[in-house]
């Protein structure tokens, strides 16, 4: 009894403990995984991702027009587990700490995370292909020569002529 | 006097809690927001009540399952009318990574009108207070 009324002796003296949010400021706690965010131009479209998705929230299609790749992320069933931030090898995709996530109904389907990969011409042959990003090159070749960069516009089968030549 | 009701009520909506199958962590960050001073929901003027027909807001976890789909849709016809339906987590919305599964009847949006959508796995504390504030202001169109 008297180690209680010390603890609620003490407590008339503090402040509130409770966190003000809704009308004041609020903390994260640092590494939150939150509502993931894509990066377009470091893409490569491996579909590792799309994979490895627990919730199957992401998906890699091509467009109608067959002019790039389409990415989306519907956050709706996206369990912020962090796998495809894991598994990204250029780390095109990553969790923030935001984690507002409240909405209306009406916006249930538009509550998406989008990506437009454009299809580039391979500088040889001319066919249609997803650009080669610049962090896969830094993640493949410890330095970048012209020669590396070279290559980097070219299709595999333009790259592989040009390798047995 | 109705009119003076409806002024005083738009202040205290009474919450109650529906869990349509969920594994528990949805309930856990309800419970969390509603029982902790840290995250203290009844700041907002609101209640959870422990009987439907008191309830204003209703939060729904889980994915409705074959086995509780009958008694979750029972429950729900029990909550009078004006009421406003919240899903928390991924599992209502969407069906989450249950999705497909044989012993899921599907999102909630189904067959119940749902009005907000918190998703996450689970929601923090803070994105279910936000929904609840948005639940509120529709709440106060309702009335």
């Amino acid at each position: 009894m008297s180690s209680f009324l010390k603890i609620a002796l003490r407590n008339l003296f503090k402040s509130p403990t409770t966190d003000p949010y809704p009308f004041g400021e609020t903390f994260v706690p640092e590494g939150l995984r939150g509502k993931a965010k894509y990066n377009a131009g470091a893409c490569i479209a491996c579909r590792m991702c799309e994979h490895v998705c627990a919730g199957g929230a992401i998906q890699i299609r091509e467009v109608a027009d067959k002019s790039g790749l389409e990415f989306i992320l519907w956050h709706n069933t996206c369990t912020f587990c962090g796998l495809c931030e894991y598994y990204c090898p250029t780390k095109a995709i990553r969790l923030t700490e935001d984690y507002h996530t409240a909405h209306r109904q009406e916006d249930k389907y538009r509550y998406v995370e989008k990506g437009f990969i454009k299809y580039v011409n391979c500088a040889g042959c001319g066919t249609p292909m997803v650009p080669i990003s610049p962090e896969l090159l830094q993640r493949a070749y410890e330095h970048v020569n012209k020669e590396i960069e070279m290559l980097r516009h070219l299709c595999p089968k333009c790259r592989q002529k040009r390798a047995l030549r | 006097m109705r009119k003076i009701l409806q002024k005083i009520a738009k202040k205290s909506p009474w919450l109650y809690r529906i869990n349509a199958g969920s594994c528990n962590g949805c309930d856990v960050e309800l419970a969390t927001t509603a029982c902790i001073p840290r995250y203290d929901v009844e700041r907002l003027g609101c209640k959870y009540c422990g009987s439907p027909k008191h309830a204003d807001i209703v939060l729904i976890t889980g994915p409705l399952t074959a086995r509780v789909k009958e008694k979750v849709l029972r429950l729900y016809e029990e909550i009078p009318e004006p009421k406003v339906t919240v899903a928390i987590g991924v599992c209502p919305i969407s069906g989450g990574v249950f999705r497909d599964s044989y012993a899921i009847t599907g999102p909630i949006d189904n067959f119940i009108p749902v009005d907000v959508n918190v998703p996450g796995c689970p929601p923090r504390p803070q994105a279910i207070i936000d929904g609840i504030i948005e639940a509120i202001k529709i709440w106060e169109t309702r009335l």
